[in-house]
Order: C-alpha cells, then sequence, then structure tokens
C-alpha cells in the first residue's frame, strides 16, 4: 500500500488526527530542512487550518476523498493565492499570486494538507536546483549529493519524508531526473493531460505539471485528480482515457517493452546494467522486450535547448519591475529601469538562457535555429509514431548518472544540459514517462528508469510501473528522514 | 562566430546588462553553446512540419462577460503605484 493510502486509512480509522499527523510532519520539515534545504517556505498555519476541516469532517463522520488530509508540498512554481510564489528567484520575491494554479484549486477543494513551497533551479532552469536563489535542495540518500532538478525541492522532501507527495514541473526533465536521483516516483503526463494554468512559464509548448511520489499507486492517485480539463488552458484535454489507479495491477504478459538502442549509448555502466536487468525483470512476467532504432534522439538536446530557450526568453519578457517583484532602486530611464531590474534579479543560467533564445529568434539566425529545430522537433515526433508502431511501451534510462555532488553542475553549462538527453525527447514529442528507482550504484546512490507511453497512455505506463514495484520492492528503499511510518 | 558586438546586440534586445568585466566569458560561453546547436545543421532536412503537440485549433468560446480581478488586487503586487495605476518614472 502507498503513502498516501496508509495515511488516508490511518485518518479513517482514527488512529491519528489530521492536526496530529500535519504537526508530525511539520516538526519533521524543522529537524530535516536545515540539512535538506527543500522548503522555501512552510505553510504552517494554512496546514493546520485545513487539518482542522478535516478533523471536524472525521468527527462528523463522514467519508475522505483519497487525498483529502494527506500533508503534501507544491514546487515554488505553482501559483499558490496568497502564499508566496517565487520561482527560488529574486525577480520574484515578495510575490503573492492573486489566483490558484488550477492544480492547487483542485487540491485544495479536496482538503490537501499544503505544508510549503519546495526548492527548484530558478525558472526550472537547471539538472541540480542548485540556480536557486536559496540554494539548492540535498539528496535524502546522501547530502553531500543534489537532489537534482530543476524540482529538487519536492524530490527531497518526499525522498525524506517530509512531504507524502508533491506537484513538480517538467519542461526537460524536471520531474523525472530529480525523482530518479532520490530514488522515488516522478509522472511527466502528457502535454495537455494536466493544466498549466497558474504554473509560472519556463517554455510553454513543453511544460507539464506531475506528481512526485514514493510509489507507483500514489503517483497514480494524484495523477488522476489533476487530470481534468480546465478552459483556462488552451492548451488542456485533460486524461482522455480514465482511470489509472484501477488498472495498476492488469496483467503485462504480452506487454511489447521497447528499448532504443541509441538510449543506451553513453550511459555509465552500473545505469545501464540496472536498465538492462529491469528488462529482464519484465522478461520473467511474461512481456517482450523489442530492440529497435531511434536516430533522430541524436538531435533531441539541441532542438530543446534551442525551442526551450526561445519560449524562455519570451515568457520572461514580462518581468521589467513594473507589475510585480524586484525593482532596481537607482536608474534614470525606463530603459535602465527594466535593465538593471532584469540584470539584478535574474541569475546567470537564467540570463544565459534569455540570451540564447534571443540570438536564435533574432533575424538571420531565426531560419538556421529556430525554423530548423521545429522541423527536427516533427521528425523525433514522427520517430515516437514510428516507434510505438512497434511497441507498447519505450524502457529507457532517466539519467545516464546517478546524483552529482553539491556543486559539481554549476561548473561547466554544457556538461550539464548532456545529463539531460534521456529526458528531453519525451518533452519535445510530449509523451507521458514516469521515473521509478530500479537500483542502486556502489555508493548508495539510486538509479533510475523511464517508462514512456504514447500520447495519453499513463494507463499502461504506470501499469507497467507498478508490476515492476511489485516485484521489486527493495528497490523503493525509504531514507532515514522525516515521518516514519 | 560570435562577437563581443554580437553579445552587446543580444543583451540590448533581452533588456540586459553585461558587466563589461563578464563580456570576454560569456562570449566564449555562448560560443560554446551555439556550436553545440549547431550539430542540428548536419540533420537532413525531411519536410517534417511541426504545429503543436497534439494537433490543436484555436478554441473559441462565446465573448462573455465574466466577473475580472479588481484593481486593487491587479495592483496588489506592483513595486510603485498610485491613483489605481502602475508607477513608472516619468521621462525627461
Amino acid at each position: 500500500m502507498g503513502t498516501i493510502s496508509r495515511l488516508s486509512e490511518m485518518l479513517a480509522s482514527k488512529q491519528i488526527s489530521c492536526t496530529e499527523l500535519t504537526k508530525k510532519y511539520l516538526e519533521e520539515i524543522e529537524k530535516a530542512n536545515k540539512s535538506l534545504n527543500a522548503y522555501v517556505a512552510v505553510t504552517e498555519e494554512q496546514a493546520l487550518q485545513t487539518a482542522k476541516v478535516v478533523d471536524e469532517k472525521i468527527a462528523q463522520g463522514k467519508k475522505l476523498s483519497p487525498l483529502e488530509g494527506i500533508p503534501m508540498t507544491l514546487k515554488d512554481n505553482i501559483s499558490t493565492k496568497g502564499i508566496e510564489t517565487t520561482c527560488c528567484s529574486k525577480i520574484l520575491t515578495g510575490y503573492k499570486p492573486i489566483y490558484n494554479a488550477t492544480v492547487w484549486d483542485i487540491l485544495k477543494k479536496q482538503n490537501a494538507v499544503l505544508l510549503g513551497k519546495t526548492n527548484m533551479d530558478e525558472f526550472a532552469m537547471g539538472s541540480s536546483c542548485e540556480t536557486s536563489c536559496f540554494g539548492g535542495a540535498t539528496n535524502p540518500h546522501n547530502t553531500e549529493h543534489c537532489a537534482g532538478g530543476s524540482s529538487g525541492g519536492v524530490a527531497s522532501a518526499v525522498g525524506g519524508n517530509i512531504a507524502a507527495y508533491g506537484l513538480g514541473s517538467d519542461t526537460g526533465g524536471s520531474i523525472r531526473q530529480p525523482a530518479s536521483f532520490c530514488g522515488i516516483v516522478g509522472l511527466k503526463p502528457t502535454y495537455g493531460a494536466v493544466s498549466r494554468y497558474g504554473l509560472i512559464a519556463y517554455a510553454s509548448s513543453f511544460d507539464q505539471i506531475g506528481p512526485i511520489a514514493t510509489s507507483v499507486e500514489d503517483a497514480a492517485l494524484v495523477y488522476d485528480a489533476i487530470s481534468l480539463y480546465d478552459e483556462k488552458d488552451s492548451t488542456s484535454r485533460g486524461n482522455v482515457n480514465g482511470s489509472t489507479f484501477d488498472t495498476l495491477n492488469n496483467d503485462i504478459k504480452g506487454m511489447k517493452i521497447g528499448i532504443a538502442r541509441e538510449y543506451l549509448d553513453g550511459v555509465r555502466d552500473d545505469v545501464k546494467n540496472a536498465i538492462l536487468e529491469a528488462a529482464k525483470v519484465y522478461e520473467g512476467m511474461g512481456a517482450e522486450i523489442v530492440y529497435f532504432d531511434l536516430p533522430a534522439l541524436k538531435y533531441a538536446l539541441p532542438v530543446y535547448y534551442i525551442l526551450a530557450c526561445a519560449e524562455a526568453s519570451s515568457n520572461l519578457g514580462r518581468y521589467d519591475g513594473i507589475r510585480y517583484g524586484y525593482k532596481t532602486e537607482h536608474y534614470e530611464s525606463i530603459h535602465e529601469m527594466m535593465c538593471k531590474t532584469r540584470s539584478e534579479g535574474f541569475g546567470k543560467e537564467v540570463q544565459r538562457r534569455i540570451l540564447l533564445g534571443t540570438y536564435v529568434l533574432s533575424a538571420g539566425y531565426y531560419d538556421a535555429y529556430y525554423k530548423k529545430a521545429q522541423n527536427l522537433r516533427g521528425a523525433i515526433v514522427k520517430a515516437f509514431d514510428n516507434a510505438f508502431e512497434s511497441c507498447d511501451v519505450i524502457l529507457a534510462p532517466t539519467v545516464p548518472m546517478t546524483a552529482f555532488k553539491m556543486g559539481h553542475a554549476v561548473s561547466d553549462p554544457i556538461e550539464t544540459y548532456l545529463t539531460d538527453i534521456c529526458t528531453v525527447p519525451i518533452n519535445i514529442a510530449g509523451l507521458p514517462a514516469v521515473s521509478i528507482p530500479c537500483g542502486f550504484n556502489a555508493n548508495g546512490m539510486p538509479i533510475g528508469m523511464q517508462l514512456i507511453g504514447n500520447k495519453f497512455k499513463e494507463a499502461q505506463i504506470l501499469n507497467a510501473a507498478y508490476k515492476y514495484q511489485q516485484s521489486q520492492p527493495d528497490k523503493f528503499k525509504a531514507t532515514k528522514w522525516g515521518v516514519q511510518l | 562566430m560570435i562577437t563581443r558586438e554580437d553579445i552587446e546586440n543580444i543583451a540590448l534586445l533581452s533588456k540586459l546588462y553585461v558587466p563589461e568585466e563578464e563580456l570576454d566569458a560569456l562570449t566564449q560561453e555562448m560560443q560554446n553553446i551555439i556550436s553545440f546547436a549547431d550539430t542540428i545543421n548536419n540533420a537532413a532536412e525531411d519536410g517534417t512540419e511541426f504545429d503543436n503537440i497534439n494537433n490543436l485549433s484555436n478554441a473559441f468560446r462565446e465573448d462573455e462577460v465574466v466577473p475580472s480581478y479588481s484593481n486593487e488586487d491587479i495592483l496588489r503586487n506592483a513595486p510603485d503605484s498610485a491613483q489605481d495605476h502602475f508607477l513608472v518614472k516619468k521621462r525627461a
């Protein structure tokens, strides 16, 4: 049974009240956050208010919905009305949204207990959480290592048991990579399955919100709850195929699991071996492993960085020091005010991506970079379409390595970009993918694998993920931190 | 090849100041990133068009008046405001 179901049962059977449970989490945050740096803001007052409402419902004998009363967290780029939402950037310090993101509206209505907002790479630009203006979140398996990024705070909090689950966002791997580094489960849904309304934009044609949890069934429960059509997001489709939770335990005999040879190139040996071991586990369950080539993957990284930065340069144009956030103190003209505000307010990585995005969109370079990359995006979409004609699910590493040491990622931007090689193709093609733990390296750091599905086939990848989890429970090892159930 | 002037020009378009002492290092860094991006020019064009992920077309709805935010709400996060307006410095 997953963490959410277990807590829900404890609440319903009155083993613990929601207020007691919430206080327990708040106490553990107080203790663990000094080391993990997962939370950038704790919302104690609101959390206890919601807990009280849930306790009243329990006292009245009312039935709780699956996520009701469960202590959770949100990445700090998901808008929360009246609660500071900073994207971990100096430029948004003090910003309190006047509306909720749709995902938070949905969960709030179900009395989800928000413990606080969690750390992230500034504007979700990074792979180690260290571009955050609050410093990086650390890995609960070993705090000398980073939690990954960009949703590093959510992964650190969930892996460190100081939140039962959390919502992150994934533009090029930002849910799956930290989930992989922290030995937990992260689902990046199909583009359009979950509303982006209220998610502070990085690259709008790639961004998706999704759950980070300690088990596959928890990720499925949360995904089912948040994947609703939303008229406020013009790209919203919602979950068109119904519950993923109900089909988790379906037999996977005969399921065709594909492995793209390119996905194993340049991957560290311990990671590669863990993936091949997982393939054997699936074979043992009666699934069929099929190998195929996906040459279009070669261009995925530059395509991603060109298009994502182009979109970012446009999306981040809104930070001008006039309507919200940070504003420089001394200036003579409006131009100077905006330039100083943006240069002082944005960190180095964000500025680098704005500059790159502006470059590839500028006259003379647009055709060579932006247009060409869009064309290749179409080719990558088509290559995945073809792949799914010969298999149901694709198995791949989530990251070519395990969590790097704190400070390692900041030194060389391109080397850091290369670590996203396995995750970005999924965002380019708008596909769903779940990362689950599949082993540990010699130093005890978790290794993650992705199960990638065709569009809106979340049920199928979560089914395959759940079956693996059932057969390999020792890969889903809880850390010493936080609330121990 | 990216030059210092290119970086200065892009920075101007991006409304960012690059301090003089950081310009050389940034030019080199951007050159490395652009060389990495240049690898896409080795890819064969296959004429695949890309518009959007789920082949969505524009979603239209009736133009109805619905409640919106008050001026007070909209101005709540502004660094400077006065008389129901955002405040910016008067140009000389």
